[in-house]
């Protein structure tokens, strides 16, 4: 698998990560060789695998839906984190032009 | 007070039969740290004003429970115990960088679950230990903030990406820590400043205030100098939490295994790990250990995990797919901002871009962008879906070993610590630091770094760990036999 400037650009993209000229050229030598490396799993037979989505004990979880105060965060410690803020919501830019 | 070499059970005694306070404790902790951290460089931030009132509460508590010739018993193992916290968990009102720029200024709105429990256990946090950024790495070198330096050789790295926790227990600037592990995160740097590193069974400890790297393969531990020390620590932070969906209540086992109940476990060794790249010193310090164990008469047996070679393909490829989703939520938007140069910008998008731009570092950058391509359409089955199906062949061959083994002992790492800037620019090299300890984040196992006896250690020498995986929530097979192997 070839990795080209293109690809990287738009995974960049996807991710929202800008990159510089020196970067990217690093950037694109380093995962051509990793994703090289990976080749090798194309020698494993995995014919009928189920693929394994996560840790040990799949279960779901449940609970009543009711209000729980226990291990609720403090509101204003989270209000006071924000970079922009007004009137204790959350300042974000313009979405809509 | 002597703070060189204090155990928790050893702190303990100390504190009840008074030879020394909690906030003595603590001082001289912050003293000895302001000496050694300067050429370590294990802590990001000391937590000094939280340290003291936690210290101060338990000496009160402590004068409060002693009248009349009564021993203090109402207090726990763990109060007033002077410990580190990897600065990727959340302490409540302090500092949490995860190792990032993108989070330099950003302060903790809630205490994790881990926290929680240790405050109420009454330990006393010194402060946040460096890490690689968000974790990511096996060096610490990739923490936007400092180098931590190997204890045994400052030329040399400490591991990681824990590096920051495994070094100050191992340079007496706490008496333990807590780390996470996400592909051996705990295990290697343990094995590399010769302390003891827990990672518990995925589901066994809740990561409910842990920065998420990879949400498959994340669990939090203890790193210490004993064993029995990690046995403490963990007893004290695992079980269910209702903040976490993947944690799991489960007896822990007999705890005071007897040197017969060791005997009854068997212990496998795989071929795939005892491999020509394994550097030779490392693999006759394992012999050693071998050796020393044999002498209890434990039973060994060859063992094969027949797809352990492609553990680290299958590896980065599912945990950089999660690390993309993860790492979505630093935005610049919500839990902080850079200062930026040119304050003109004030589109969305173009902060996004230039948050993250400018807050990530390539390592983690590099990811996110593998991510992003193993789930890209096109790709997702030649690269995110076989690596799901090899995680299920490597967790059934551990399966399918456990059927004929109850532990099974391997090298840590293939190679001993090495220098500061060997590997930084080839991350392929770096990686590779971890193919011992990343099955077992693989297959959601318990795995345990003990340092080996023989390297313990003249100055000059570096430590050399083993490794004992466990069946799934048999933390109690390894810990008991490597306390029967420390006492030996």
């Amino acid at each position: 698998m070839e990795i080209d400037k293109k690809t990287l650009e738009y995974l960049a993209e996807l991710g929202r990560i800008e990159i510089g000229k020196k970067e990217e050229e690093k950037l694109l030598n380093d995962l051509q060789k990793i994703l090289e490396y990976f080749d090798e799993l194309k020698s494993v037979d995995t014919e009928n695998i189920e693929p394994m989505a996560g840790g040990t004990a799949q279960k779901n979880v449940f609970r009543d839906d009711e209000k729980d105060e226990n291990g609720k965060t403090k509101n204003e410690n989270l209000v006071r984190q924000f970079p922009e803020k007004q009137n204790g919501y959350l300042k974000v830019p313009p979405v809509f032009e | 007070m002597d703070i060189n070499g204090l155990t928790i059970k050893k702190f303990h005694d100390g504190l009840m039969n008074k030879e020394f306070s909690a906030f003595e404790a603590a001082e001289n902790f912050f003293s000895d740290i302001e000496k050694k951290d300067e050429e370590i460089g294990a802590y990001l931030h000391l937590t000094k004003d939280l340290a003291l009132s936690q210290a101060n509460k338990i000496d009160v508590d402590l004068a409060r429970s002693l009248p009349a010739g009564r021993q203090g018993k109402d207090l726990g193992i763990l109060a007033g115990l002077p410990i580190a916290i990897k600065d990727n968990i959340l302490i409540e009102g302090e500092q949490i960088t995860a190792g990032s720029k993108i989070l330099e200024n950003h302060i903790a709105s809630y205490d994790a679950t881990v926290i929680k429990k240790l405050k109420q256990a009454g330990a006393v946090f010194l402060g946040k230990t460096n890490l690689d950024e968000f974790a990511m790495g096996s060096s610490t070198e990739n923490s936007a903030f400092k180098i931590t330096h190997n204890p045994y050789d400052l030329e040399r790295v400490p591991g990681g990406s824990s590096g920051g926790s495994a070094a100050a227990v191992s340079s007496d600037m706490a008496v333990a820590a807590l780390g996470s592990d996400t592909g051996g995160s705990i295990r290697q740097p343990a094995g590399f400043c010769g302390v003891v590193g827990l990672k518990p069974t995925y589901g066994a400890v809740s990561r409910y205030g842990l920065i998420a790297m990879a949400s498959s393969l994340d669990q939090i531990g203890p790193i210490t100098k004993t064993v029995e020390d990690a046995e403490i620590l963990f007893e004290a932070i695992r079980g269910k939490d209702m903040q976490d969906a993947t944690s799991v209540n489960y007896e822990s086992g007999i705890r005071n295994y007897g040197l017969e109940d060791i005997r009854k476990l068997k212990i496998g060794l795989p071929k795939e790990y005892f491999i020509e790249g394994l550097d030779k010193q490392t693999s006759s310090a394992i012999d050693e250990a071998i050796k020393l164990l044999k002498s209890l008469k434990i039973e060994f047996k060859e063992i094969s995990l027949a797809h352990t070679k492609y553990a680290l393909s299958c590896y980065y490829i599912i945990m950089p797919a999660e690390v993309s989703a993860n790492l979505a939520r630093f935005d610049g938007i919500r839990y902080s901002r850079i200062s930026n140069p040119h304050s003109l910008i004030s589109n969305l998008k173009d902060i996004y871009f230039n948050q993250r731009g400018r807050g990530f570092g390539a390592e983690v950058k590099r990811r996110i962008i593998l991510g992003n391509f193993v789930l890209s359409s096109g790709y997702y089955d030649a690269y995110y879906s076989k690596a799901q199906k090899v995680r299920r062949l490597i967790k059934t061959d551990f399966n399918k070993a456990f059927a004929g083994v109850d532990v099974i002992l391997t090298p840590v790492s293939p190679t001993l610590p090495f220098k500061i800037g060997e590997k930084v620019d080839d991350p392929l090299a770096m990686y590779l630091s971890d193919i011992f300890t990343i099955p077992v984040n693989l297959a959601g196992l318990p795995g345990l770094t003990i340092p080996v006896k023989k390297y313990k250690i003249d100055r000059g020498e570096l430590p050399i760990g083993f490794q004992l995986i466990g069946k799934p929530f048999r933390e109690a097979d390894i810990l008991g036999i490597g306390k029967y192997y420390e006492q030996l």
